[in-house]
């Protein structure tokens, strides 16, 4: 008996797997694996899983990932001298430094000394550009637009800013990002706090708004659609042509709530735009920290974004003996 | 459909999963009180109620009754008195009896005097206690910067046990791997997140006259070195200021410029000469205790292990070092700021003669100004 089917009343069909289209130009793999359904997986998605497609890229994709995480891997484990019950303990502390300051950009300094981290930060790039390309390629294949793989490509633009196009602007690749859970973290409050609080930052503000924002529209987005399912909201494709009541509650909706509304289609913009957008500023953002500014709260007081407050009473009227108002940043020999 | 088997699963788990995290963690519930201390929109706020407290008294011991001078100083009375022989027979004894008190309450007289002569300097541990009384007289007599109006004791850093709990080991360089780096010595004991962080940083400027300047102080790039590494130094070292101290960075810093001393508190000038303090205390005083009595630790965080006269442990086996916590013992103020020194003036005063400290002037010595200025 024929029922009506949405969103909230799916019906989970186990019958012959579907007819997949012919690969033009396989070169390598092709599709792996035999199709099979899983109940579980019918309740948060599709009920058949495989089969998947590799390729030649993705083949390399996952050998170069594999390299990676073995490199970050192995070296962790030796640095708790092989020790696993050590290794889980120390998993969040554990790290790969980038080379010292004094290696500059040096492609192959001692591997105890960022040797690992260029090895491993290698091949990560090398699998993440693969999967790229796999992406690129496979919408290709199904003649679908490659919006999804410009999207990925702006977060690997963040990528390579902090880990290879910043480090190589500064002349070190001391300046990258170590490899690391609790380092990595540790970097970014110390990188925030070296060029003087990145928050002044007009990039990494905008990069908060897209991020912020992104969330904000796919809450309002995922909202609405589900709330519209009812009326066949859920075709949301179908009706950015062929407008129906889901389409018209919906924008009605919107339209009483704050006096306008996207449409079926200008939502999708919103949203994958604010998505691609946070993570291109937060790029610029961090590129130009340290290259074109060294200080984002005396830039912001420069461009009168940095309120002054007021003083806080109390306060002896001279520095203490030996503070100047403006000391060296010369390294000294002791940091390492 | 979602299968009812599924259903039950998934609200058995809920229930499960709530019950773990109501139930196996220890939850405390500390008053959201704060106390701001910079102008309103900078949240230079400090949650004392917060703070961990840590477990040593954290109240002076009530001083000992005063007792009527002798007219006789003690250098005249007993043998082998040199850092208190000006001092009155009588308050000599009274201070003896308080060191006690303060250090080694179960141990007694014994721990630093051997048998019947006092006088004998046979144990280390009378040796160490010369040093540190000097080391407390030259602080409450030089660092009044920091310390006045409540001076320093003996309890100040030892809260009644031999070896004050929070003392900083420094820990030998490890070995270097050929193929793999060393990795950052992160707190495995601690307690709190501030607590987690290495100490790599320490040595640079409790010990070393290392400027504490890693932020750029132009707006743009002007040829300065930079590095990232300073600041992560200079950030674990703070780490161990809050929590030693029981702060956050507000105490003393408006953080959107850590480096301005117009937008910082007063406290900032207290923690300035605290750091030269430190500085000299480790240099000149709990070096040597040190070299005088080399303590040796079961594991790197062990610091209730008596005090061993240790010939096969080197200085980089374990000394304890003076930090924040030291004395702090994570409060604003030790022991609440009480007043120890007026009820004994015996431990202000001039230390031994020390190539090294009499040429002092009032804080800050002359080399240490011009590093600090270079």
């Amino acid at each position: 008996m024929a029922r009506f089917h949405t969103l909230y009343t799916a019906i989970q069909v186990t019958g012959p797997e579907e007819e997949e289209i012919p690969i033009e130009g396989s070169t390598f793999g092709g599709r792996l694996g035999k199709p099979i359904t899983s109940r579980l997986l019918g309740i948060i998605g599709e009920t058949q899983v495989f089969p998947v497609y590799l390729g030649i890229t993705g083949v390399l994709s996952l050998i170069c990932g594999f390299i990676a995480i073995e490199i970050i891997g192995l070296n962790f484990l030796a640095a708790v001298d092989w020790n696993v019950v050590r290794f889980i303990k120390m998993l969040p502390f554990l790290a790969i430094q980038p080379p010292p300051a004094k290696y500059g950009l040096t492609l192959f300094p001692p591997l105890a000394e960022g040797g690992w981290w260029l090895l491993a930060g290698f091949f990560l790039t090398a699998s993440i550009l693969l999967w790229w390309v796999r992406m690129y390629r496979r919408a290709r294949a199904l003649g679908m637009g490659t919006h999804v793989a410009w999207a990925f490509a702006s977060a690997i633009w963040l990528y390579l800013v902090l880990g290879f196009i910043r480090p190589i602007c500064m002349g070190s690749w001391s300046e990258a990002v170590p490899f690391g859970i609790v380092e990595h973290l540790n970097w970014t409050a110390t990188f925030s706090v070296r060029y003087g609080n990145l928050y002044y930052n007009p990039f990494h503000m905008l990069s908060i708004v897209f991020l912020y924002g992104s969330t904000l529209l796919f809450a309002m987005h995922a909202g609405t659609i589900l709330a519209v399912t009812p009326f066949g909201g859920d075709r949301e494709a179908h009706e950015i042509a062929d407008r129906g009541t889901a389409m018209e509650r919906s924008a009605l909706f919107w339209r009483w709530t704050m006096g306008f509304n996207a449409n079926f289609e200008s939502i999708h913009r919103w949203i994958y735009w604010f998505a691609i957008l946070t993570t291109i500023t937060g790029g610029i953002g961090i590129l130009i920290t340290g290259t074109l500014v060294d200080n984002w709260y005396l830039w912001g007081v420069k461009h009168g974004i940095a309120p002054d407050y007021a003083v806080i009473s109390g306060r002896p009227d001279i520095l203490p003996p030996g503070m100047v108002k403006l000391p060296s940043l010369a390294t000294p020999e002791g940091f390492r | 459909m979602i299968p009812s088997y599924l259903k039950w699963a998934a609200a058995a788990g809920t229930v499960v999963g709530v019950a773990f995290i109501l139930a196996v963690p220890k939850w405390t519930a500390p008053s959201a009180a704060g106390i701001q201390v910079g102008p309103p929109p900078t949240s230079m706020i400090l949650f004392p109620q917060g703070q961990k407290v840590e477990p040593v008294s954290q109240l002076p011991p009530p001083p000992l009754p005063p007792v009527a001078a002798s007219g006789q100083l003690s250098k005249a009375v007993y043998k082998n008195v040199q850092v208190l022989g000006d001092v009155d027979q009588a308050e000599f004894m009274r201070l003896q009896e308080a060191i006690t008190q303060w250090v080694a309450p179960k141990q007694g007289c014994g721990f630093c005097h051997t048998g019947e002569d006092y006088a004998s300097d046979a144990k280390p541990q009378k040796i160490a206690a010369r040093l540190m009384l000097s080391m407390t007289r030259t602080i409450n007599a030089d660092w009044s910067n920091h310390i006045a109006p409540s001076g320093v004791t003996c309890y100040t850093c030892h809260r009644g046990q031999p070896i004050p709990a929070e003392t900083w080991f420094p820990q030998p360089p490890k070995p270097a791997k050929p193929w793999v780096a060393i990795q950052q010595p992160y707190n495995e004991s601690a307690d709190t997140v501030r607590k987690f962080f290495p100490d790599n940083g320490w040595g640079l400027f409790y010990v070393g006259n290392e400027n504490i300047s890693g932020q750029s102080l132009s707006a743009l790039p002007d040829n300065q070195v930079h590095a990232v590494i300073v600041v992560t130094r200079i950030y674990e070292m703070m780490m161990q200021m809050s929590d030693g101290m029981g702060v956050n960075c507000g105490f003393c810093h408006n953080s959107r410029a850590f480096w301005d001393w117009s937008q910082s508190t007063p406290q900032r000038w207290t923690a300035y000469y605290a750091l030269r303090q430190i500085r000299e205390l480790n240099n000149n005083f709990l070096l040597k205790l040190a070299e005088a009595i080399p303590m040796k630790r079961a594991r790197v965080n062990e610091t209730t292990l008596p005090v061993i006269p240790a010939s096969e442990a080197g200085i980089q086996n374990g000394n304890g070092l003076a930090v924040c916590a030291t004395c702090h013992y994570s409060q604003p103020k030790p022991m609440g700021g009480a007043d120890v020194i007026s009820t004994y003036p015996s431990l202000v005063g001039s230390p031994l003669p020390h190539p090294d400290t009499t040429a002092q002037a009032n804080s800050v010595p002359a080399p240490r100004q011009e590093a600090e200025a270079k």
